[in-house]
């Protein structure tokens, strides 16, 4: 009975945060998107910085696979669970899976503003069936992910956790989220005339760091339905968040992520092919330098330390400092790839400049906004900490003992 | 079927950039938008410098990976051996512009390329068409990436499909020197003061662009990335092709 009412509580305290993001997200939304609009209905897409000369693809496209591989991600975080059998995952299981849903719709919705024409998309894809371009691999297997997802989420609101449809419906999301994440990377990996993006590694490098954002997201996303504060949360989900399980799968995933840009860095600088000067250009980047140190290193390290794994402020702290790290990854990813020109006549430098306009900077808010208000609708309307019956039961029981 | 390709023979080239102005006038491009340019680069270090130029239009890959990753087939292979683009198709999402090895394509709605007036400014349409010039070419065909384009697509040299498309079948070559070709022929090879283009067909052993192929071992770009370029260039000891793209410009 006491536990009863302090869920109560606890619920009606998240659904009070949850109103109040979800208003901050609607007057940050539809300013930026408003901006947005004006500009592409006044303006077109010569508001974008970018050009026919070098980058043909700047920060929406940054933005975009920023939230397609965080929707990833947060499902392979949420398949620990339901595919793979590892139970204490339960607690975050529903909420992993609503803020996939809402991100890869962020993310569909500022690639939709970013192409010339998306409505066409919708009749001339299937009609040319072109299966030899990664791009409609792409889009095949992130539609399929987000009917699964969608199924996947109303199972659970139906209760159905573990049915043998449910949990069929779990492992196919998993594969489509392996296949979609990897043909993000394939789109960029199969250009051999890009040479920075080039290769097989790429799709292998975009499933794993989509993994690593998948992580850093579930944490504040968890945290912030509680005013960053463990003390308010059920007690199955306290457990969880005060334990190491968590801590030490993102340890391991940062650690991963650590290991793949070295590589990466130290192959594009040695190499002497041509197009990889931008590897040169990326460690004169203050920005880069940002990323590695505090986006990367430091959370690694925190993460390490028995002390903090625990603890809320270091784990919250490190899922900023990973998410803000992952965001400056996919941006210079994609710009980098592109600042050493094709071949394009007199008036082309050697090396592309490229900061992105107002028109690019109101897109990717958006798509935040879309991201953060969607989550607080989730927050809102699903109870996203609900875990199955016996796995609340059983901590609760295990709680008040 | 024909297949349709270029040789440009740098031997005979002078950089005057008149196949870059004529394709402009035939085409209705706009300022900059050079579907044909003419790159200048430097090589050698000071003192030892020499200025060089390399004209460089579509290639029309025979393996074109422009073609490949298109997701919805806007880009094409034509009969011909012509690379065209559907322009009713195309829905904007330029990952043919990051495909293509050579720089040969066009966003249609980017910032103006010169420091001057903005042209769709200075003639804004009132239809579909992306702009409204008053010199503008009297082709429309927008299956094939022929006239004025639309809002929001990719464009790029046609090899002037809408010219060499009404040769008679069964020409070999499309040579402006012929009364009878030269209205079917590419319009920077008609321009071409010095006739350093030829154009034919390379599926014909006895071509006058295979003849000159074999003749001075033509060489195509970037050969190394698989795309097998139909445009030929002959170097002989006049000029060369850059062996990477990060020539030095000027």
């Amino acid at each position: 009975m006491i536990a009863n009412n302090r869920n109560n509580d606890i619920s009606s305290h998240v659904r009070s945060e949850a109103n109040a993001w979800l208003v901050a997200c609607i007057i940050v939304g539809g300013l930026s998107g408003a901006y947005m609009l004006y500009q592409l209905m006044t303006v077109g897409h010569a508001s974008f910085n970018t050009s026919s000369d070098g980058i043909n693809w700047g920060l929406p496209i940054a933005a975009y696979v920023f939230f397609a591989l965080t929707s990833s991600g947060l499902t392979m975080i949420a398949s620990l669970a339901t595919v793979f059998g590892f139970e204490q995952f339960y607690p975050i299981v529903k909420r992993c899976i609503w803020v996939a849903i809402v991100t890869l719709v962020a993310g569909f919705s500022v690639l939709a503003f970013e192409l010339g024409h998306p409505f066409r998309m919708l009749w001339a894809m299937p009609t040319g069936m072109q299966v030899m371009s990664p791009m409609f691999w792409m889009g095949v297997f992130y539609l399929i992910d987000l009917v699964l997802l969608i199924i996947k989420f109303y199972l659970i609101v139906q209760e159905d956790w573990h049915s043998s449809f449910s949990r069929l419906i779990g492992i196919a999301g998993f594969v489509a989220v392996i296949l979609a994440s990897g043909m993000l990377g394939l789109l960029f990996g199969s250009v051999a005339m890009r040479p920075m993006w080039f290769g097989s590694f790429t799709s292998i490098y975009y499933m794993l760091t989509a993994a690593l954002s998948g992580a850093a997201a579930i944490v504040v996303t968890t945290y912030m339905a509680f005013d960053f504060d463990s003390r308010n949360m059920p007690a199955n989900l306290r457990a969880f968040a005060e334990g190491d399980q968590m801590p030490k799968v993102f340890a391991t995933l940062i650690g991963i992520t650590l290991v793949m840009i070295l590589t990466r860095m130290w192959t594009g600088l040695w190499s002497n092919l041509d197009g990889l000067e931008g590897f040169h250009v990326l460690v004169k980047s203050p920005l880069f330098w940002v990323e590695l140190l505090f986006g990367l290193v430091l959370p690694f390290w925190m993460m390490l330390q028995p002390g903090m794994q625990t603890r809320v402020v270091p784990q919250m702290t490190a899922a900023f400092l990973v998410l803000g790290g992952m965001a400056i990854n996919r941006y210079e990813f994609i710009v980098s790839g592109q600042v050493v020109p094709m071949f394009k006549g007199t008036w082309v430098n050697s090396l592309e400049p490229y900061f992105p306009s107002m028109t690019e900077w109101a897109m990717a808010v958006f798509g935040l906004a879309v991201a953060l208000g969607g989550y607080a609708i989730g927050e809102k309307m699903f109870r996203l900490s609900a875990a199955p019956a016996h796995e609340e039961s059983g901590k609760l029981a295990g709680a008040s003992a | 079927m024909a297949k349709w390709g270029m040789v440009i023979d740098l031997e005979k080239c002078v950089g005057c950039q008149a196949c870059t102005i004529a394709c402009g006038m035939e085409n209705t491009r706009l300022p900059g938008e050079h579907w044909q340019d003419v790159i200048f680069f430097q090589e050698g270090e000071y003192p030892n410098t020499e200025i060089k130029w390399f004209p460089r239009p579509c290639m029309h890959c025979e393996n074109p990976s422009c073609v490949a990753v298109c997701p919805v087939r806007a880009t094409y292979k034509s009969e011909d051996g012509q690379v065209l683009i559907d322009w009713e198709r195309c829905i904007g999402c330029k990952y043919c512009m990051i495909a293509c090895p050579y720089g040969v394509r066009f966003y249609t709605e980017e910032k103006a390329r010169y420091g001057g007036p903005n042209m769709k400014d200075v003639f804004p349409s009132n239809d579909a068409h992306s702009w409204n010039p008053p010199w503008r070419m009297p082709q429309e065909d927008w299956k094939h990436g022929v006239g004025v384009q639309p809002h929001d697509v990719v464009s790029k040299c046609t090899f002037c499909y809408h010219r060499v498309s009404k040769a008679p079948k069964g020409t070999v070559d499309l040579d402006p020197q012929n009364p009878a070709t030269r209205e079917f022929t590419p319009a920077c090879v008609v321009t071409c003061p010095t006739g350093a283009r030829f154009f034919g067909d390379l599926a014909n052993p006895d071509s006058e662009v295979n003849k000159q192929i074999a003749y001075k071992n033509g060489v195509r770009l970037l050969d190394h990335l698989g795309n097998k370029p139909q445009v030929y260039y002959l170097t002989g000891e006049g000029g060369s092709v850059p062996a990477t793209r990060s020539i030095k410009k000027i």
